[in-house]
């Protein structure tokens, strides 16, 4: 409460402008406004996604869902709106409503039957998966592209100076500026850590702890939803295998962010710093050069390295403590 | 003095595991009780059921005889019953300030339920005031993790919390287990502390020396049930042994000689 940032957040900042400078060092064009434009426009897709992992995770769960969340949601929307089944409106509201349902089943599965998050969530992706193949039956479907109130919203953009922003981008922010309140500010963020450090001293305390992670999985399920809405809007295609691993990326994203893998800490500002970090690298690495088909080595490798020392970091300031 | 907690045939299974068959013990205001019995007795199971963690399958618990129904933690307390679980009773990673008012935070809006912020100055004052109450002041910030603090540190908080809320009835489950020496008298001393303010103790223990230093009462389970009650001024710890074992130890220690 003291400090703002404590170790992990302030090392994921330190190693993201180090990253940011070496990349920008060996390829000038990296923060080219046409870079910088394309980096901005996909990174706040996978951080809407992030943002909620990120309090699942404090909460001391996960979901391996999302990915395949993020591929259904926009498909059943497209599919309700191009039938003319609904007007576009409440098919994305049907659309919000199904990712939600998906994220009420992961919690009442994980919470009231006892079974753990990684064994649920999975069951659930190729559940999740499966049904938007077999509903568009495996091709991408058209997305809408009538201008309008709708689109606006979801992937409008517009142009400062020569750097294109699109709405994701305030959607980010914006979620993100909430995920910080709760999890800080609010008392529900002291009970979302609470429930992640020791579950049954929560309980004790009278911290309705299924509740709060039944939320937390909708939650999380929504987000995914939305991003896959706004993504569909963006590129103009709805497809049912999109968001692939992306729920192993975004996992990723929140952990290098400083944020506990197995829950009791949690920071909105590190999973912020981890998703611009996970991007600048995807795309930084190409740019300066890396063959195509090494591209994950080096993307794998790197995060490994960071979670060492997020390790090396957390044992130091253990040691210094006793 | 008039009974602040009684149960009566309380049962409890899980499964085919029989845990509580049928207990039935009452103690009085201000009276400091020690619930005694070898492992398996099933005194951790009575005082989940009387702290709301399990519901009972059987059996009455009442309270300033009133018979209650008590389904969750937050009518326990409600009821004035602050429980301290062996090892269980604090979030490690959490401040001992967020510690301390954890489920009962300060917060301004308060129609924002779940959602209203939290008052972190008065989270902070309060907190410390109540470190100081009970003496570990000493250099600790209500902002340190309670990760980084000793088992006997983390206990005295967890004590202090049920304190401070004024509670009718506290409840220890093994308050001294893997404390060192120092940090158990201060334990017993906390014990004590409460008594002279009016609290309620109800202690679980496997060490007889501490019912004899602060107990009034002993309670004595075998097998689900309550078997024996004794007041601690005129027993020893031979006696007691012996009711926890269901042997006469006197007779055969006399035997033996």
């Amino acid at each position: 409460m003291r400090l703002p940032l404590r170790g992990p957040q302030l090392a994921s900042l330190a190693i993201l402008i180090v990253v940011l400078v070496m990349f920008s060092m060996v390829e000038p064009k990296f923060f080219s406004t046409r870079n910088v434009s394309n980096m901005l426009a996909f990174m706040p897709e996978l951080g809407i996604i992030a943002l909620g992992m990120c309090l699942l995770l404090t909460a001391g769960e996960f979901d391996l869902s999302v990915g395949a969340v993020f591929a259904l949601g926009p498909c059943i929307v497209m599919m309700l709106a191009q039938n003319e089944v609904l007007p576009i409106g409440p098919a994305l509201l049907v659309g919000l409503i199904v990712c939600m349902t998906v994220g009420l089943i992961n919690g009442l599965v994980v919470t009231k039957i006892g079974i753990s998050s990684f064994l649920v969530t999975l069951s659930m992706l190729l559940m999740a998966r499966g049904a938007a193949l077999y509903l568009t039956q495996g091709f991408p479907l058209r997305s809408w592209n009538e201008p309008g109130f709708w689109v606006t919203l979801l992937s409008g953009d517009f142009y400062i100076g020569g750097l294109r922003i699109y709405a994701s981008l305030f959607w980010f922010v914006c979620l993100a500026l909430v995920a910080a309140y709760v999890l800080n500010v609010s008392r529900l963020g002291n009970w979302i850590s609470a429930v992640g450090s020791n579950r049954s001293a929560a309980v004790a305390r009278g911290v309705p702890a299924d509740a709060v992670k039944i939320g937390l999985f909708i939650t999380t399920s929504s987000l995914a939803g939305l991003a896959g809405m706004i993504s569909a809007f963006r590129i103009n295609s709805a497809s049912p295998v999109a968001g692939s691993e992306y729920e192993l990326e975004v996992i990723a994203m929140v952990v290098v962010g400083g944020t506990a893998l197995m829950g009791g800490y949690g920071t909105v500002f590190g999973t912020v710093v981890g998703v611009i970090l996970l991007r600048a690298i995807r795309n930084g690495i190409i740019m300066i050069g890396v063959p195509g088909l090494a591209y994950s080595v080096f993307v794998g490798g790197i995060i490994m390295a960071l979670l060492i020392l997020h390790a090396v970091i957390g044992r130091m300031g253990g040691q210094r403590r006793e | 003095m008039s009974e602040i907690l009684a149960v009566r045939n309380l049962a409890k299974s899980f499964g085919n595991v029989v845990a509580l068959k049928s207990a039935s013990f009452s103690m009085t205001e201000g009276e400091v009780v020690a619930l005694l019995g070898d492992n398996g007795a099933g005194k951790s199971t009575l005082i989940k059921v009387v702290s709301g963690v399990y519901p009972p399958d059987s059996g009455e618990v009442r309270i300033q005889g009133r018979s209650v129904t008590i389904r969750s933690t937050r009518d326990a307390m409600a009821l004035g019953i602050e429980t301290i679980h062996q090892d269980t009773s604090l979030a490690p990673q959490l401040s001992i300030a967020r510690n301390l008012f954890l489920g009962r935070e300060p917060v301004w809006l308060p129609w924002l339920g779940a959602l209203a912020p939290m008052d972190f100055k008065a989270l902070r004052q309060a907190a410390s005031h109540l470190l100081r109450q009970v003496g570990i002041s000493k250099d600790l910030d209500a902002a340190t993790p309670v990760s980084s603090l000793s088992g006997g540190e983390r206990q005295s908080i967890a004590i202090s919390r049920a304190m401070q809320f004024a509670a009718k009835l506290i409840i220890l489950d093994e308050p001294t287990n893997n404390l060192g020496v120092e940090e158990t008298r201060g334990v017993l001393r906390f014990i004590k502390q409460m008594k002279t303010e009016g609290h309620s103790v109800l202690f679980i223990t496997h060490n007889i020396h501490h019912v004899l230093s602060v107990a009034d009462r002993a309670v004595i389970m075998r097998r689900g049930e309550v078997v024996a009650e004794c007041s601690i001024a005129g027993t020893d710890v031979l006696t007691i042994e012996g009711l926890i074992m269901g042997v006469d130890l006197h007779a055969a220690e006399a035997a033996q000689a």
